[in-house]
């Protein structure tokens, strides 16, 4: 069973955990970043980060060299480091600004594999790849910019520490090359490209009903991208043998994907839960869902939405909800602590969900993943437990 | 009051400014050729008509639909294909219709569904027949098909 936590009664923008899961650094739609600490089954707020002055929109916890990087709407970027201070000599976080030199919000940010680079995406138009300036003591950023048309809303490392993937609401998922003279080896070859100069495009990739791609992930070796647009849709790209692999999906977008295996993808989004695909260079496709919705209602989707809503069902859910509280003065907020039965939905997040991260590694695969949503949960579940879609996709592949 | 400075393209003053055509690939072939093209398949349509060959009128209309710019007359044409065969379908064979198409068809048939409901009184559009139809693709295609429509900008 899937371990589901209510963190706050506001989305969860963002979640990051430390290198032991122990500690957990979320963006609870506001200013300053929480860190919680596991305390038996629950999390307990331990530390407030805030420097901020608008809206946190990510978060990333370096494994290794444990540090935090938060970027914001205010269009700053803070890493943040656990030191002693120094009168009372317990562990604060510190925090220290990144120059990130752009003039619109940053909206996503990741730490490279090796932890001495970061990129922040932005709606400037540009990505700012930062490295640490030791003789300034500060961190310094090199943008991006070429070609990208607008908002970059996603971005993800390749493996080799040097090539970047980002997805942008021009409709396109790139990959270009974030080469730092200063930092980087000269990487070998992979099938994106030999020579990889600073702002080399290695790829572009538009989204196949013109959506905002809101997700980029690199496979595990690097040498496959996934990317997951507004257009309800998911690719596969094959650099090597040219081939694209699309899926179009008959439910909403997706807004955030993981790889778990080098054929198989967890990605979820606006549908409220998570959905598993997986396939090879020969062909992809959705193997099912991670949420299993097994209950008396599971032949139906979620209320109000797909198939099956039908006239009859006005009597129920929302409209009932919104009908009561019209009436006879009765209020029950959908997504606050006690849901009425009839405005639950039959999926465990009960409202969209925003990221979703590795959580356990065993091999050179991952076993389970985490999951926060706007509903403030944030869910651990198995990779292995997926469960076939019910109705005409109950004939899919499974792993 | 003066609200005319709404109607400013400030576009024209943003030398970075995005163009359509780089938010979407344009059609390769020639306006003329589009409108001679969407001409000749209203001639295969009504053949294929007459032979009840429902689903095969509609791929034929669907496929390569015209979008873009520069070719509003091959579009109504190929609108006014279209809601030949929507309206003379019954409306217990739909279902089995829209199963039978491509999913590249389906989302083209959802565009063109949407526009129709744009155009209330135009041609022979009946709305009843319209949600019919958008109600039973929804069924098959899911919302998704709804936002693809939503977010493509080959606009037909």
């Amino acid at each position: 069973m899937p371990e589901v936590y209510t963190l706050s009664q506001t989305p969860v923008t963002s979640h990051s955990f430390n290198a032991d899961r122990s500690q957990l650094a979320v963006s609870l739609n506001s200013n300053d970043a929480q860190i919680l600490t596991r305390q038996g089954s629950e999390w307990v707020p331990t530390v407030t980060l805030s420097e901020h002055d608008k809206l946190i929109t990510s978060i990333d916890w370096a494994p290794n060299s444990n540090r935090i990087v938060t970027c914001s709407q205010d269009r700053n970027a803070y890493v943040w480091q656990e030191q002693p201070d120094l009168e009372t000599g317990k562990l604060i976080w510190k925090p220290t600004l990144v120059l990130l030199r752009i003039n619109r919000a940053a909206t996503h940010v990741r730490w490279s594999p090796k932890e001495d680079k970061f990129a922040v995406a932005s709606g400037a138009r540009a990505i700012a790849i930062c490295s640490f300036d030791p003789e300034n003591n500060w961190w310094v950023s090199k943008l991006l910019k070429k070609p990208i048309r607008s908002t970059v809303l996603s971005v993800d490392w390749h493996p080799n520490n040097v090539l970047l993937a980002a997805g942008s609401a021009d409709m396109k998922a790139r990959v270009f090359s974030a080469y730092i003279k200063e930092v980087d080896e000269r990487p070998s070859p992979t099938v994106w490209g030999s020579k990889l100069p600073f702002n080399t495009i290695c790829g572009e990739y538009s989204s196949p009903a013109g959506g905002w791609v809101h997700a980029v992930g690199f496979s595990p070796s690097g040498d496959v991208l996934a990317f997951a647009s507004h257009d309800s849709s998911i690719s596969i790209v094959y650099p090597n043998g040219q081939a694209i692999h699309t899926i179009r999906l008959p439910s909403l977008p997706l807004v955030s994907l993981t790889w778990t295996s080098e054929d198989s993808i967890v990605a979820a989004g606006h549908d409220c839960r998570p959905l598993v695909f997986s396939g090879s260079e020969g062909g992809w496709q959705e193997a099912g869902t991670l949420d299993d919705t097994t209950s008396p209602r599971s032949a139906e989707p979620r209320s109000g939405f797909g198939p099956s809503g039908s006239v009859g069902r006005l009597r129920t859910g929302a409209f009932a909800t919104f009908r009561d509280a019209d009436t006879r003065g009765q209020s029950a907020i959908a997504g606050s602590a006690s849901p009425t039965a009839d405005t639950k939905l039959l999926t465990i997040h009960q409202n969209t969900i925003t990221e979703v991260r590795p959580y356990e590694y065993s091999g050179g695969n991952i076993t389970k993943v985490s999951t926060s949503g706007v509903d403030g949960m944030l869910v651990i579940w198995d990779v292995n437990a997926v469960v076939a879609l019910t109705g005409r996709l109950g004939g899919a592949h499974l792993r | 009051m003066d609200n005319s400075f709404r109607k400013i393209d400030i576009d024209i003053y943003d030398e970075d400014a995005l163009r359509d055509d780089e938010i979407y690939e344009t059609d390769p072939r020639d306006p003329a050729e589009v409108l001679e093209d969407a001409k000749q398949r209203q001639g295969a349509v009504r053949s294929l008509l007459a032979k009840n060959d429902i689903p095969g009128a509609l791929t034929v209309v669907l496929e390569n639909a015209p979008y873009g710019a520069n070719v509003e007359e091959a579009k109504m044409i190929t609108l006014q294909s279209l809601l030949t065969i929507l309206n003379t379908t019954k409306s217990t064979e739909i279902t089995g219709v829209v199963k039978s198409l491509s999913p590249d068809t389906q989302d083209t048939l959802m565009k063109y569904i949407y526009k129709g409901m744009a155009m209330p009184g135009w041609g022979d559009i009946s709305g009843s027949v319209l949600l019919g139809w958008h109600e039973k693709l929804t069924e098959v295609a899911g919302v998704g098909c709804i936002v693809r429509t939503m977010t493509d900008r080959r606009i037909v």
